[in-house]
């Protein structure tokens, strides 16, 4: 394979890309859309960080057993996390939308013929084919970052080091949750000998793999993990701890869960609160098994993870009273390894699919 | 210049090209024919390098295509049957990617474009290429075979969409392109077409070369067997007598017209024999078998 080949159709594949009235027009939506959660995020952040500067002003005069007690400094990253829901909806289509023509326009209008004529290998034509998608969605990405700094910028809100690192983070998550939707129109693409039902199998997997697969997977955690255990039947006022964590997602709701449950010396209630604990660690791990391969999941996993750590804290351990430490960026990153590997995994197994499949394509 | 032996291609089981051994010399232009379905195109796209055979070998320019399709892309020419282009481009920007493959630099590959967009007659168009008529298309896919100034050109059904006018600009085209030496492979199913611009001839059938050679020479393989006889088509003013000769074989009688088939061409001896007898011979020749009917037959084999 020789570079300047590869590029050749690389180059040519990203103008078209980024000048197609299509991904205008997604892009378009999707940055005004985003542009205006980010305002509403923007505005939301500087009424919380209003209220730490009271809440720290009144730090001073308390005393007592709250004395020392620390109100936590909200994240910038908490505007990033309303992107992320435009991001499963308008970035799935957008990804959708350039990759599911790709090849079937060509086979249609008979103009990878004439390609295949000219000295050029069929593994640097679809090769290029990724590269010019994977760079328009880079273009994208790199674009709604630069307007979602800026905003930031424009409200006078500057980011530190590591809050520009974990926006960072977020940009390569997202790009990888969008070349998941892109590989599969891909594919599709290859597959399929018109752009239509190439079109028609790419939403049948998104919507199998966006909603029907979580849904599935809390099916199947129910029917394994069984019915969950009884109270003890006594009369009792416990100490109620209600913490709830919700992904605020489009289409899943695998990752929202409420627990209760009471702490107390008494030996029925602490045997009662193990069973609760083993029978959701049980439903977790079967529910988790199957959002592995929702690309959906793992990207609100990992963003909720890199914009906001509390909450995905509260979700991995939603019994346990005492908060977690924060461990930083790289330490939520490590929380969520297995995502992170499956959000890669994901589009390389849909690449290679691809790859196979023009490779031996029959191009009568 | 090209050259294939027992070149075979199957598809899903079916053969569509069976043992196909064929020799083209350098600048010939020849005319491969055959009726649809022939495996004419399946020859093409194995000797452009664009498929693999199941068997066999091909050769263009003494490199085996199959080891080394590469070189052989960058020495040839490909004008596909209903060819296309990328809509959203102009013509020129479609000659401009195509060419950056053969690692031409901007200005030589200006030059060239603007050179062989004037040749097919599609200079000044800013039309992009989606918007191009199925003539026009052919025209450009005319430049994209040339862009390479190959040494080898293969033309699939050139004239498949060109009007009278585009057809005569097409065969001067042929013409030009073999005073520069170039050799041609015309695939096409319409003879007429070949037998204007091609000097040799192959002809296809059910995915087998059942003749190669000039024109003439193909009728003649081609022609049914008949043993050694000859027709000879007699026409006199009076009526024809009865003809006495050894060589005869026998005669089909119309009027003043008939058909003699003999063991020999005794045309000198039959018009002595006339005229000794007072007649005036309008007409006596060899009857050919007329070559659109030759093939006709060939391809309902």
């Amino acid at each position: 394979m020789a570079l300047d080949r590869l590029f050749n159709v690389a180059r040519k594949e990203f103008s078209d890309h980024i000048t197609s009235r299509r991904f205008i027009i997604i892009l378009g939506l999707f940055l005004v859309i985003s542009a205006i959660g980010m305002h509403s995020g923007i505005e939301n952040y500087n009424t919380m960080l209003e209220s730490y500067s009271l809440q720290l002003q009144h730090m001073q005069d308390l005393e007592g057993p709250y004395a020392g007690w620390m109100p936590e400094k909200p994240s910038i990253m908490l505007v990033f996390s309303s992107m992320m829901g435009y991001m499963t909806m308008l970035g799935g289509i957008l990804a959708i939308a350039i990759g599911f023509d790709l090849v079937s326009k060509e086979k249609e209008t008979r103009s990878l013929k004439s390609l295949l004529s000219h000295p050029v290998y069929r593994d640097e034509i679809i090769n290029g084919k990724a590269l010019g998608g994977v760079g328009a969605l880079g273009f994208a990405m790199a674009l709604a970052l630069a307007i979602a700094l800026a905003m930031l910028l424009l409200f006078s809100v500057v980011p530190t080091l590591d809050e520009f690192a974990a926006v960072l983070v977020f940009g390569a998550v997202s790009l990888g949750f969008l070349l998941a939707y892109f590989a599969i129109a891909l594919m599709m693409s290859t597959v399929a000998k018109e752009s239509g039902n190439a079109l028609i199998y790419t939403l049948v997997i998104f919507f199998a793999v966006s909603s029907l697969l979580p849904m599935f997977g809390m099916m199947a955690a129910n029917a394994f993990a069984g019915d969950p255990p009884e109270p003890p039947q006594m009369p009792r006022m416990p100490q109620e701890i209600v913490r709830t964590a919700s992904s605020g997602g489009y289409f899943t709701t695998s990752v929202s869960q409420s627990v209760v449950y009471g702490g107390t010396e008494d030996p029925e209630w602490k045997a009662y609160e193990e069973e609760m604990k083993t029978y959701i660690e049980k439903r977790r791990l079967i529910s988790d098994i199957s959002s592995l391969l929702s690309p959906q999941s793992n990207y609100q996993t990992i963003a909720i993870a890199v914009t906001q750590p509390q909450i995905f804290s509260m979700m991995q351990s939603p019994y346990d009273t005492a908060p977690e430490e924060t461990t930083g960026l790289a330490g939520a990153l490590g929380k969520v390894w297995m995502n992170i590997a499956a959000l890669i995994v994901f589009p390389s197994a849909f690449f290679a699919a691809t790859y196979v499949k023009f490779m031996r394509m029959d191009i009568r | 210049m090209i050259r294939t032996e027992n070149l075979t291609k199957v598809y899903n089981g079916k053969t569509a090209v069976d043992g196909l051994d064929l020799v083209v010399g350098e600048g010939e232009i020849f005319g491969f024919l055959g009726p649809n379905g022939a495996g004419k195109s399946t020859t093409i796209l194995m000797l452009t390098g664009m498929i693999e055979p199941t068997g066999g070998r091909c050769f263009v320019d003494g490199i085996e295509v199959a080891k080394d399709p590469l070189n052989v892309k960058k020495i040839i020419g490909y004008l596909p049957e209903d060819v296309g282009f990328y809509g959203n481009m102009t013509g020129e920007q479609n000659l401009d990617y195509f060419a950056r493959f053969y690692g031409m630099d901007a200005r030589a590959r200006k030059e060239r474009i603007a050179e062989l967009l004037e040749l097919v007659h599609l200079d000044g168009v800013a039309q992009k290429a989606g918007e191009y008529s199925r003539g026009m298309k052919q025209r450009l896919g005319l430049a994209q075979a040339l862009i390479n100034d190959p040494k080898v050109l293969f033309l699939d059904e050139p004239t498949a969409n060109l009007d009278p006018e585009g057809v005569r600009e097409y065969r001067e085209l042929v013409e030009h392109l073999a005073g520069e030496g170039k050799t041609i492979f015309v695939s096409s199913h319409i003879l007429s077409e070949v037998r204007v611009v091609c000097r040799t001839v192959g002809l296809l059938a059910k995915g087998k070369l059942a003749a190669q050679g000039t024109l003439e020479e193909v009728a003649r393989a081609l022609a049914p067997a008949d043993g050694d006889a000859v027709r000879i088509v007699v026409e006199t003013r009076e009526h024809l007598p009865a003809i006495d000769d050894p060589a005869v074989i026998d005669i089909e009688r119309n009027g003043n017209r008939a058909v003699v088939r003999a063991k020999a061409d005794i045309r000198d001896r039959l018009s002595a024999t006339l005229f000794e007898q007072g007649l005036h011979v309008r007409e006596m020749r060899l009857e050919e078998p007329e070559i659109e009917d030759v093939f006709m037959a060939a391809y309902r084999r």
